[in-house]
C-alpha cells in the first residue's frame, strides 16, 4: 500500500544554525535540507543568515552566496540563471520552482528549501532524476516521418505552428512532474505531466507522421491516465505552461479517434 | 597498481596516500561536451555506426546553447533573395579579416543544409505565411556585399537555441550513443603528441574513469566565467580548453572575446540581438538614438563590437541612464504587443523578472555584458585540432577534434556575428561527425593505454580535493573575474593591460594556497568548482596576455593606444601555451588562410570596416 | 515498490510490459456514466421524495410503473459500473503490490455485480409483481 510517513532513516532532524556575518544589517534566514550520502546519519535541516545587501536578489543568488561565503560543502545543481536551463528545480516555501526567478522577496519569511519532491536524493538539493530522464525518452521525443524528406523545409502553417506554442517551451526541469501526488504514488509507471506535455508536443507537430502510434504507445491506464486533474502541475509550472490541458487533449484524441 | 585493466592498463594507483581506481571504457568516438555541437557531433557519429559515448558535466539540455535566443543565420532566402556569398562577406567583414576564408566559405555554404536538417529533425522554427522559416534581421547581416539589409536568422521565437538543443537531443536518443551525464572530464590522456582519450569523474558516485577513444571531441563551450559580469552559464568554464592548454596545446585567438551590447543591467542575462532585428534601438540619457550617430547605415543593427563600444563611449561621456549614469536603455515599447508577444516572448519574460520592466511600456536597462569568446581551440574546417610543430603551423594532433565555442576554426575571426554561434555549431559539429565516420575504422583495436594513463589526472583531482590553504575558491575566482572585468575590457590600453597581466598571474599563482572544504566524492560541487576554476585562470591569463600583446585595435580587441588594424603586422592569429610548472605564457603566431576552399568565391581582400 | 531489478536499464524499466492500450474505454465510460447517473439518480431522488408520505402498497405500485422501473434498473446498473470503474482508480492509486491489486480489482469487480444483480433482480421482482 502507499506509505505515508517516512521511513526512519529519512526522518529529518534539526542541523546545524551557521553564524550570522558579522556587521550584516538586512538579514534573510535560510532553513535547507541537507543529505550527505557518504555519512549515516539521517537528513537534516540547516539554518544561514545571508547578508540581503551583498547578495543578488533571487533565491539561487542566496544560495551561491552560501556556498562561496558560509558553507561549500553545500551541493545544488545550477547553471544558466535565468530560467532556461532547468537545473535549479527544488522546492522553496513550499512549491517546486527554479530558484534563479524565485525572489528571495517573494517568500515571507525564512526560505524553505527542499530537493524536489518524492525523489530519491544524491545529496543535498540534488535529486536523482534517472526515471524521469528515461520516461521523457520512453515517448520517442523526436520527429517521425516516412514521407522523404524535401530538399527544404516541411511546410508548416502559422497556425499549425502556433499550437507548438506552451508545449516546446518546457525545459524539463521537472517541477510539475514532481508535484503531482499520482506521480508520487505511481511513478514507475505513470509517465508525469512533463512527459506528457512533450508527448502532446509531438502529436500535435503538423510535420509528424506518427501520431497514431504515438497514440497507441500512451493508452495506457497507468502512463497516461493516472492523471487525475489535480491541476499541481499547471500551478506550479515556473515557465506558466499547463501540463494538465496538454494531458486533457491527449485524453481527447483518444476519445475522438474512436468515433 | 594491482589490477591491469581491459586497456591494458594499471587501473588503481595510491596518490597522496590515498587509493584510487578507474573504471575503463573504449569507444571509436568521445565527446566532451553535450550542447549543440556535441550533440550534432554524438548524432553523426553514432549515425555512422560508430560506438560513441558523449561524456557531459550537466544533462544535455541543461547546456548553454539552451540560452541562445535570437536565431541560426543560414542564406535559406526565405524573405527575399540572399545567397551564401553574401553571408561569407558579411561573415569576414565581421571577423574584421582574421577569420580564415576557406572555413568560413566552407560554414556559409553548409548553413542551409544544416538548417533544414534540423528542421527535418523537429524544430520548432517560427513560420512565414508560406509555412517557410521565418527568418529575421541581425547585426551585420546584409545583401550584395554590404548593400541592404539581409533577413537570414532562422528563428523559433526568442528561443532558437532551446528549439534546437531539445530537438539534437532527442534526436541523439535515436542512435546508440552512450551517455555519461554529470561526469566532469579532468583531464586529457596524451601520448607522445597523440590523444588518447579523456579521465573524468562521475559526480553521482564519485568514481573515476579513463574513456580510450580514436577520436576525442571537445564540445565544452566558452569561458565567459572568467569574467565578473557575463551572459554565459555558471558552467562556461571553458574545461576543453584548459585540458588543451595543460596538455601543452596552444588556444588561439584568446584576445577577442566579444562584449554583447545587451545584457540587463546588473543581472547580466541576455537580451538577444533580435529585440534589435525586430525594430528596438539603444538610448542615452539625452534620449538620443546615438547609434545613427557611430553606424549611419546599419544603426543599431552594426556588428556586435561597433556597438558595444559605442554604448561604453556614451556612457564615459556622461550619456548613460540611471542614478549612476552608467547603462543604457533598449527601446521595444514602440513595438507592436502583438509582435513582442509573438516573437520576442521569452526576453519579454526575462525583462520583467531580471529588470523588473514590461517591455510594452518601458525601455530595459542594458549593459555590454561578456557574451561568446571567438578565441580557442585551433582547428581546421574538419574540426581537427591544430597546433605548431617545427614551423608547421597546420599540424594536426592526432586523435583530437574541437568544436563550437570551444574551437576556434577560425570563422569568427576577431568578432562574432550575431547567430553565427548556433551555425558554427552545427555545420562543425555534422563536420566533425563526418569526418570521424571518414577516419576511423569501425571497432578497429586501440593500443593499450600508457602505463601511467590518467596519473596526472589523479595528482591533479587529489590536490584539489585536499587542498588546505586557506583561500576559498570562491575568493580567487571572484578576484580573477573582477581583475578581468576591469583590465581586460571594451576598450584596453597597454598600461591598463600590463597592469592587468601583474594582477591575473598574481591571482594565478594565489592557487597554491586554495582551499576546498568538502573532501567526499559524491556530488562534491566544492571539488569541481575548485577544478573549474583552475581552468578559468589558465585561460584568463592567456587571454590577458594575448591582449597585451595584440598591439592594434581589430574586432571585439580595441586599444587606445593602438587604434587602428595593421593588417601588415598583425593579420595573424595568436598562439598562446602555458607551461602550468612555471606559471607562464609563451606566445607564438599562425597566419590567416588568405584563400577560399573552392573557386565559387574569391578571397575577399582586406578593406576598411565600416558599417 | 518497484516492479523491476535494478540492474534493468531505466528505460528498460520505464517501458516495462509495454502499453495496455487501454483506458480510453475505462475513461470514456466513467464520463458517460457520470452523466447518466445526473439525470437516473435525481429521477431516483424525485420517487423517493414523492413516496416519503406514501404506504407500502403505493410503493409496490409506483415501482411497478414500466417507466420507473425501467429508470430504476438504468440507474442501478450505471451507478454499480460508475462506482466499480471509480474505486478501481483507487485501486489503482494506492495498492502497489502486483498480487493485491489484481485480487482487489477483481474482488471490486465481484462485489459491483452482485450488487447490480440483486438489485436488478429486487426490481424486476417487483415490477413483475411476484
Amino acid at each position: 500500500m502507499v506509505q505515508l510517513t517516512l521511513p526512519k532513516n529519512s526522518k529529518m532532524v534539526e542541523g546545524k544554525v551557521w553564524p550570522k556575518p558579522a556587521g550584516a544589517t538586512k538579514l534573510k534566514e535560510f532553513r535547507i535540507y541537507r543529505w550527505d550520502p557518504e555519512d549515516a546519519s539521517n537528513p537534516r535541516i540547516d539554518t544561514y543568515f545571508v547578508d540581503m545587501d551583498d547578495c543578488g536578489p533571487m533565491v539561487l543568488d542566496g544560495l551561491i552566496w552560501i556556498k562561496n561565503k558560509v558553507d561549500p560543502t553545500l551541493a545544488f545543481r545550477r547553471s544558466c540563471r535565468e530560467g532556461i536551463c532547468g537545473s535549479c528545480s527544488m522546492n522553496i516555501d513550499g512549491m517546486n520552482t527554479l530558484a534563479c526567478t524565485k525572489g528571495m522577496d517573494e517568500v515571507k519569511g525564512a526560505v524553505k528549501i527542499y530537493p524536489l519532491p518524492h525523489m530519491a536524493v544524491i545529496k543535498d538539493l540534488v535529486p536523482d532524476l534517472t526515471t524521469f530522464y528515461a520516461q521523457h525518452r520512453s515517448i520517442e521525443p523526436w520527429l517521425h516521418t516516412s514521407t522523404p524528406a524535401p530538399e527544404t523545409e516541411w511546410k508548416q502553417s502559422r497556425e499549425d505552428r502556433e499550437k507548438l506554442d506552451g508545449l516546446y517551451e518546457c525545459i524539463l526541469c521537472a517541477c510539475c512532474t514532481t508535484s503531482c501526488p499520482s506521480y508520487w504514488w505511481n511513478g514507475d509507471r505513470y509517465l508525469g505531466p512533463a512527459t506528457l506535455l512533450q508527448a502532446y508536443r509531438w502529436l500535435i507537430d503538423s510535420r509528424d507522421e506518427a501520431t497514431g502510434e504515438r497514440l497507441d504507445n500512451l493508452e495506457d491506464p497507468f502512463r497516461l491516465y493516472r492523471c487525475h486533474t489535480i491541476m499541481n502541475c499547471a500551478q506550479t509550472c515556473p515557465k506558466g505552461l499547463n501540463p494538465a490541458k496538454a494531458i486533457a487533449e491527449i485524453k481527447k484524441m483518444m476519445v475522438e479517434r474512436r468515433f | 597498481m594491482a589490477e591491469t585493466s581491459k586497456t591494458g592498463t594499471p587501473s588503481s594507483f595510491t596518490v597522496g596516500g590515498r587509493a584510487y581506481t578507474f573504471t575503463d571504457h573504449t569507444f571509436d568516438v568521445v565527446v566532451v561536451g553535450a550542447g549543440g555541437a556535441g550533440l550534432r557531433a554524438v548524432v553523426g557519429a553514432s549515425e555512422a555506426g560508430l560506438k560513441t559515448a558523449c561524456i557531459t558535466k550537466v544533462f544535455p539540455t541543461r547546456s548553454h546553447t539552451v540560452a541562445a535566443q535570437g536565431g541560426i543565420s543560414a542564406a535559406l532566402g526565405n524573405m527575399g533573395e540572399d545567397d551564401w556569398r553574401w553571408h561569407m562577406y558579411d561573415t569576414v567583414k565581421g571577423s574584421d579579416w582574421l577569420g580564415d576564408q576557406d572555413a568560413i566559405e566552407y560554414l556559409c555554404k553548409n548553413a542551409p543544409a544544416a538548417v533544414y536538417e534540423l528542421e527535418h529533425w523537429g524544430v520548432p522554427f517560427s513560420r512565414t505565411e508560406a509555412g517557410k522559416i521565418y527568418q529575421r534581421p541581425f547585426g551585420g547581416m546584409t545583401t550584395n556585399y554590404g548593400e541592404g539589409r539581409a533577413q537570414r536568422t532562422c528563428a523559433a521565437a526568442d528561443r532558437t537555441g532551446h528549439a534546437i538543443l531539445h530537438t539534437l537531443y532527442g534526436q541523439s536518443l535515436r542512435y546508440s550513443a552512450e551517455f555519461f551525464i554529470e561526469y566532469f572530464a579532468i583531464d586529457l590522456i596524451m601520448e607522445d603528441g597523440v590523444c588518447r582519450g579523456v579521465v573524468a569523474l562521475s559526480m553521482d558516485d564519485g568514481t573515476l574513469h579513463r574513456f580510450r577513444a580514436h577520436k576525442t571531441v571537445l564540445a565544452t563551450g566558452g569561458y565567459g566565467r572568467a569574467y565578473f559580469s557575463c551572459t554565459s552559464a555558471h558552467t562556461c568554464t571553458g574545461d576543453g580548453n584548459a585540458m588543451v592548454l595543460r596538455a601543452g596545446l596552444p588556444l588561439q585567438d584568446m584576445e577577442f572575446v566579444q562584449f554583447h551590447p545587451t545584457g540587463i543591467y546588473g543581472a547580466g542575462c541576455l537580451i538577444t540581438e533580435g529585440s534589435r532585428g525586430e525594430g528596438g534601438y539603444l538610448t542615452n540619457s539625452e534620449g538620443e538614438r546615438f547609434m545613427e550617430r557611430y553606424a549611419p547605415s546599419a544603426k543599431d543593427l552594426a556588428s556586435r563590437d561597433v556597438v558595444s563600444r559605442a554604448m561604453t563611449m556614451e556612457i564615459r561621456e556622461g550619456r548613460g541612464v540611471g542614478k549612476a549614469k552608467d547603462h543604457i536603455y533598449l527601446h521595444l515599447d514602440h513595438l507592436d504587443p502583438k509582435i513582442l508577444a509573438e516573437r520576442l516572448p521569452g526576453i519579454s519574460e526575462s525583462a520583467k523578472i531580471f529588470a523588473g520592466v514590461d517591455v510594452t511600456r518601458e525601455p530595459i536597462p542594458v549593459l555590454p555584458t561578456v557574451h561568446y569568446n571567438m578565441g580557442g581551440i585551433p582547428t581546421n574546417y574538419y574540426g581537427e585540432v591544430l597546433t605548431k610543430v617545427n614551423g608547421d603551423p597546420d599540424h594536426v594532433v592526432p586523435g583530437l577534434m574541437a568544436i563550437g565555442e570551444a574551437a576556434c576554426v577560425s570563422v569568427h575571426g576577431a568578432n562574432r556575428l550575431g547567430s553565427n554561434s548556433l551555425i558554427d555549431l552545427v555545420v562543425f559539429g555534422r563536420a566533425a561527425g563526418a569526418r570521424c565516420a571518414e577516419t576511423i575504422e569501425r571497432g578497429a583495436r586501440q593500443a593499450d593505454l600508457p602505463k601511467d594513463a590518467g596519473l596526472s589526472s589523479l595528482d591533479r583531482l587529489d590536490r584539489f580535493r585536499h587542498a588546505s590553504g586557506s583561500t576559498p575558491t570562491a575568493e580567487l575566482r571572484l578576484d580573477m573575474q573582477r581583475t578581468m572585468q576591469n583590465n581586460c575590457a571594451v576598450f584596453r590600453t597597454g598600461e591598463v593591460l600590463e597592469e592587468g597581466h601583474t594582477l591575473i598571474h598574481k591571482v594565478w599563482s594565489g592557487t597554491d594556497d586554495i582551499r576546498v572544504t568538502d573532501r567526499s566524492l559524491i556530488w562534491n560541487t566544492d571539488l569541481v568548482e575548485a577544478l573549474e576554476y583552475d581552468n578559468l585562470i589558465v585561460q584568463a591569463v592567456v587571454t590577458m596576455d594575448s591582449a597585451v600583446n595584440r598591439q592594434e585595435s581589430r574586432g571585439a580587441h580595441a586599444r587606445e593606444d593602438f587604434p587602428d588594424r595593421d593588417d601588415k603586422e598583425w593579420m595573424k592569429h595568436t598562439l598562446a601555451f602555458v607551461d602550468t610548472n612555471s606559471r607562464t605564457v609563451s606566445i607564438d603566431y599562425r597566419p590567416v588562410h588568405t584563400y577560399t576552399m573552392s573557386n565559387e568565391i574569391e578571397y575577399i581582400a582586406p578593406k576598411a570596416r565600416v558599417y | 515498490m518497484p516492479r523491476f531489478s535494478n540492474m534493468r536499464t531505466p528505460l528498460a524499466k520505464v517501458r516495462g510490459l509495454g502499453s495496455a492500450h487501454e483506458g480510453t474505454e475505462h475513461f470514456w465510460r466513467q464520463r458517460l456514466t457520470a452523466v447518466s447517473n445526473l439525470f437516473l439518480t435525481t429521477f431516483f431522488v424525485g420517487v423517493l421524495l414523492s413516496l416519503q408520505a406514501g404506504t407500502y402498497a403505493d410503493v409496490i405500485a409506483t415501482l411497478s410503473h414500466p417507466v420507473v422501473a425501467i429508470l430504476l434498473i438504468g440507474m442501478m446498473i450505471s451507478v454499480t459500473l460508475h462506482m466499480r470503474i471509480g474505486m478501481q482508480v483507487i485501486i489503482e492509486d494506492y495498492v502497489h503490490d502486483d498480487g493485491l491489486r489484481v485480487v482487489a480489482i477483481g474482488a471490486n469487480t465481484f462485489f459491483a455485480a452482485i450488487i447490480a444483480i440483486a438489485s436488478v433482480f429486487a426490481l424486476l421482482k417487483i415490477a413483475f409483481g411476484a
